[in-house]
């Protein structure tokens, strides 16, 4: 492994290319007990889960959108794998059985209305008046009531992906949520450090859809946390188009040109993060895009064999990383020769 | 105050008096305040200036409306008005003319038609039966227009009832806590070809509204039945509406009109039909006419009308929806009422085009300050912005939509003016899908409110359908031509106690004062022997305010006779009173005293009326702040050439002829509205029409207009012999 861990990796952070197939994973699995054991450092353990939270802070009839966004991510999350039991979903109002909606019980995020994103196998976790920022905070801290059941709960551990996902009218450093309270960005950063210091999480990555959404990431410390906004300070996030039947604007931009990426995948596609943010157009978001990486470089980066900026593992469970594939590799290599070397010495 | 007195009367050995000057020297509000007063003339000119001036800009400081409710979100959503509903409309119309032309003597059949298509749309269908009441002056009814239940008169036959219409759709999804109110307004006896259009119009709405998804308020049709008046009908139903009476009456409702065959009729006819049926609170109320065309226009014309009891507006919101759809949705041009004397005035073109000239002037030294102004947009606004003023300030509504504010529920009366004679059927069908497509929006819109209408202004001007001047900009204006009103005060009596210490030394010296009586009279009380005479002036306002209830009491008395009856004991009541509490005259009243007393009430009364009218005190202000300030006795020596005497004397005697309350309302009337035929008479009507609507104005007219124009009359004329022989010696 010493050979493995010497070697360059140059412009190893704008070169984050995933390949995932079972197989992969399988061998994976297997050689797992290697790199982990052969790391000094415990704290850096094996990505082994993925969650996802995603919550929607705002409610009433015009901030439909924002329902809209949300439940469309909670779809696509769910088509790129990650089970209902991993998926916390918070949303502050009920669009679906608003009286004004002229297709009761449906929610679409898009003027074709194709697609339904209030169909089947919905689970809303917080919901209402639910949807506040102290229950966002015992979510992803993990302190909750003894009565609240597993469901609601992010059950997860020092080897957890999670995706935050957040939508809703935000402004510098906060983000509001149902028209009476807000989320400030010390809150958001003094509750990334407590699950940090948890090891609720392995690494995290944040998405932000507000105006001026670059200001909530602007007091976060803890490493292994990326943060993805739609905006930066100063500028507004608006909403992509507007269904004149249902009489709202029925998603935001961010959203609606993430989501358009992620259409684009499958489980077993090849896509990197820089492809995402190369596929933000400021001129057709109208704002600019926000990345905040420097957390996520740690200092021991050698030392993970498996690890790196496959942050899209976060949205799929059997995913593998193309260094690991190599790593894995020559670690099969190794183990042949050293295999080899040992039946010769025997004999 | 202190400072003032302790510099002029400072005598040099009194050690009290440097003491106190010191102290208030200290005081910097003190040494600004004595500073203000000791300028007081400068102050008041200067003020006075400004605040006409400020007026005068308003229209150039207007602003441009905005949505400022994010809820509401007009013209989001695809208009479903097709041609279908305008056949429907059609329909409607042709039906609605056929049952006139059939019944010659129309009992009450165009109700029973008119309930019989909303029965047959599938909502809910009930009729109001209300009889007229007359206006009677209610002296202490002003403030709360909720009168009086009409008692519904047994003898009544059921000729003397109106009958509205009143149809509610249920919201199917709805939690029918909230309601949307339509009116269109038709007179059941004499109905005219426009008023049965705007019927179609309202029922194609109506029956589109009942088949659409997205409704979360309820929504009410009340075809008003406005044989008696439409603001009549219309503050009726609301008034039943908001008044549920409990006791046995209201089940014997159809009882009592027995005799009434038609009730009958309407009774078999439907279910329940009579009983008076509530959807929940009113979001907002939109009252619509179409009028007959009168001069050709390229465009089919919107006229809004918002202005209620007095001086209230609805929200502003309300108006930016219905101006943004009309405008920017279906191309109609939105029109509001404007001051015609004032377009084609001579001074108003004048002051645009100093304005225009200042704004070019402004743009050559510096191209990026944002001051453009046009004559004619000028002039436009002016003539807006008066006419706005003064139907505020008149505090009575300009129609039906008055009655729902004063249950606090937005209302704008919105009257259709077609570019094409109405009977035209290719222009009508289209004038009708353009309107009808206007109410589905604004009812969609406000449908979209989560609360009630709070996020923009109630308190505004507007100087064009789309523009408005803010209560924090108009403000300056009045707080302008107001705040010298105290200081001038404070000055007047602090020269008269100033005057007076430099007399009582002489006094002292020559006469020893005996008597209590005459202590008061010439000592540091003298002031409320102004005051005195200030109350029983304003005692006298309040009889003479309170005289036309006998008179209208009077029967067989026409409105000359009554008005002649009025003036004529409001006039013997007065030496009454002089004789009962002394004249002013006699009182030996120095009239600065009596100035400042008076000036002090104006800027009391003023103040006071500007929270109840904000826009009768501001037209008031206009008169009564330089008439008062300009007073002058006519006999009293002035240490000023003869030309600015003669300009003062001249001032001060045309502003006690403009600010005489009939006069004044008469140059109001008549800028607004034209001089016409006039007689004496037509005086009764004004104030009978200010006190049947319950106008403020009427109060302000009497009890601060007048006893200061007549103070003003009594200063003008003040003898000024004590203030002579004062000076002599």
């Amino acid at each position: 492994m010493a050979i493995d861990r010497r070697r360059p990796k140059p412009s190893r952070r704008s070169h984050f290319v995933i390949r995932e197939t079972l197989l992969l994973l399988f061998l994976l699995l297997i050689c797992a007990p290697s790199p982990s054991s052969s790391s000094s450092s415990s704290s850096s353990s094996m990505h082994n889960n993925n969650w996802a939270v995603l919550v929607c802070t705002s409610r009433f009839w015009f901030n439909y959108r924002h329902m809209a966004n949300t439940l469309s991510l909670y779809r696509t999350v769910k088509r790129l794998g990650i089970p209902d039991e991993r998926i916390i979903l918070m949303l502050a109002d009920d669009m679906a059985c608003n009286a004004r909606n002229t297709y009761p019980a449906q929610v679409f995020n898009n003027e074709n209305h194709q697609l339904n994103l209030y169909g089947d196998n919905v689970e809303v976790d917080y919901r209402g008046y639910e949807v506040t920022v102290e229950n966002f905070l015992r979510v992803l801290t993990g302190r909750h009531d003894s009565a609240v059941p597993r469901s609601k709960r992010l059950l997860s551990d020092e080897g957890s992906h999670i995706l935050l996902y957040m939508t809703g009218h935000g402004g510098d450093e906060f983000l509001k949520f149902q028209d009476s309270e807000e989320l400030q960005s010390h809150d958001l950063a003094d509750v990334v450090k407590q699950m940090k210091e948890k090891n609720r999480f392995k690494e995290l990555l944040i998405m932000v859809d507000t105006c001026q959404a670059a200001t909530l990431f602007s007091q976060l410390n803890s490493p292994g946390v990326l943060a993805i906004g739609s905006s930066m300070k100063g500028e507004n996030s608006y909403s992509h188009h507007l269904d004149s039947d249902i009489g709202v604007s029925v998603v935001d931009r961010f959203t609606f040109y993430t989501l358009t990426f992620f259409e684009k995948l499958n489980m077993y596609s090849n896509a990197s993060l820089n492809s995402l943010f190369a596929s933000y157009n400021p001129t057709l978001l109208m704002s600019t895009a926000y990345y905040r990486t420097d957390l996520y470089e740690r200092p021991l980066n050698e030392d993970r064999s498996c690890s790196s900026y496959e942050w899209l593992k976060v949205l799929q469970d059997r995913l593998a990383d193309e260094k690991s594939d190599t790593i894995v590799m020559y670690g099969l290599g190794t183990m042949i020769l050293l295999l080899t070397v040992s039946t010769w010495l025997s004999t | 105050m202190a400072g003032e007195r302790g510099e002029e009367g400072g005598e040099e050995g009194d050690p009290n008096l440097k003491k106190r000057a010191h102290a208030a020297r200290s005081r910097l509000i003190v040494r600004l305040g004595a500073f203000l007063v000791s300028h007081s003339a400068l102050v008041s000119v200067v003020c006075c200036v400004a605040g006409f001036i400020t007026l005068f800009l308003l229209p150039v400081l207007a602003k441009h409306t905005y949505i400022s409710e994010n809820a509401l979100m007009p013209g989001s959503a695809n208009p479903l008005f097709s041609s279908q509903d305008v056949n429907e409309a059609n329909r409607f119309i042709k039906g609605i003319i056929h049952k006139r032309i059939e019944k010659e003597e129309a009992g009450i059949e165009l109700q029973k038609f008119i309930g019989q298509s909303i029965a047959d749309v599938g909502a809910e269908v009930h009729y109001h039966k209300f009889s007229p009441h007359t206006n009677h002056f209610n002296p202490l009814h002003f403030f709360s227009s909720t009168s009086n239940t009409a008692r519904i008169d047994t003898n009544n036959s059921c000729a003397s009832f109106g009958v509205n219409t009143v149809g509610i759709i249920r919201a199917p999804r709805g939690d029918g806590k909230e309601a949307i109110v339509l009116v269109s307004p038709y007179n059941s006896q004499n109905m005219e070809y426009n008023e049965a259009l705007s019927l179609g119009l309202a029922f194609s709405v109506f029956s589109l509204l009942s088949k659409v998804t997205w409704l979360a308020k309820d929504i009410v049709w009340l075809a008003a039945d406005s044989r008696f008046g439409e603001y009549n009908s219309v503050s009726s139903w609301l008034n039943d509406y908001h008044n549920p009476i409990f006791s046995r009456d209201s089940g014997n409702l159809d009882s009592i009109s027995n005799d009434c065959h038609h009730w009958n009729e309407i009774r078999i006819q439907g279910a329940n039909s009579n009983f008076f049926k509530r959807a929940g609170t009113m979001a907002a109320a939109l009252v619509f006419k179409v009028m007959e065309k009168k001069e050709k226009g390229d465009r089919d014309c919107l006229t809004m009308y918002a202005e209620a009891s007095n001086g209230q507006m609805p929200n502003l919101d309300l108006l930016n929806i219905v101006h943004y759809l009309a405008v920017h949705r279906q191309g109609l041009r939105v029109k509001i009422e404007t001051m015609g004397s004032l377009l084609n005035s001579a001074w108003v073109k004048f002051t645009g085009e100093i304005l225009e000239g200042v704004s070019r002037l402004s743009k050559s030294l510096n191209p990026q300050w944002k001051f453009d102004v046009t004559t004619a947009d000028y002039v436009e606004g002016a003539a807006t912005l008066a006419s706005s003023m003064y139907y505020q300030a008149l505090g009575v509504p300009t129609g039906s939509h008055g009655a729902f504010r004063d249950y606090q529920i937005d209302a704008v009366t919105l009257e259709f003016l077609p570019r094409f004679y109405l009977r035209n059927e290719n222009a009508q069908s289209t004038f009708l899908l353009r309107s009808g497509r206007l109410i589905e929006g604004v009812v969609r819109s406000v449908n979209n409110l989560l609360e009630k209408f709070h996020q923009s202004f109630f308190l505004y001007f507007l100087t064009a359908p789309n523009k408005f001047v803010s209560v924090g900009v108009y403000m300056i204006a009045f707080a302008l031509l107001v705040a010298p009103l105290p200081i001038v005060a404070a000055a007047l009596f602090a020269r008269a106690k100033a005057n007076e210490i430099t007399t009582d030394d002489c006094a002292e010296k020559c006469t020893p004062i005996d008597t209590k009586e005459s202590e008061i009279a010439t000592g540091s009380w003298k002031w409320l022997q102004a005051a005195k005479v200030l109350l029983m002036i304003h005692s006298w306002a309040v009889i003479v305010s309170l005289l036309p209830y006998y008179i209208s009491h009077m029967i067989n008395l026409n409105s000359t006779m009554s008005m002649l009856t009025w003036v004529s004991l409001s006039i013997s009541t007065l030496p009454f009173l002089y004789a009962l509490f002394g004249s002013p005259f006699s009182l030996n009243v120095e009239w600065e005293l009596l100035k400042a007393v008076m000036v002090a009430t104006i800027s009391i009364g003023l103040g006071l009326m500007s929270i109840i009218n904000f826009s009768t005190a501001q037209i008031g202000a206009m008169l009564l702040v330089p008439m008062s300030l300009l007073v002058h006795p006519l006999k009293a020596k002035m240490n000023v050439n003869a030309l600015l005497r003669a300009a003062l004397l001249t001032c001060n005697i045309a502003f006690a002829f403009l600010g005489f309350p009939p006069v004044a309302l008469l140059v109001a009337k008549g800028l607004s509205e034209g001089f016409g035929k006039l007689s004496i008479g037509d005086f009764w009507e004004w104030m009978e029409f200010l006190w049947e609507w319950n106008s403020a104005t009427y109060l302000y007219l009497l009890w601060v207009q007048l006893p200061c124009w007549l103070l003003c009359i009594h200063i003008l004329l003040h003898p000024c012999s004590r203030g002579d022989s004062r000076h002599k010696q």
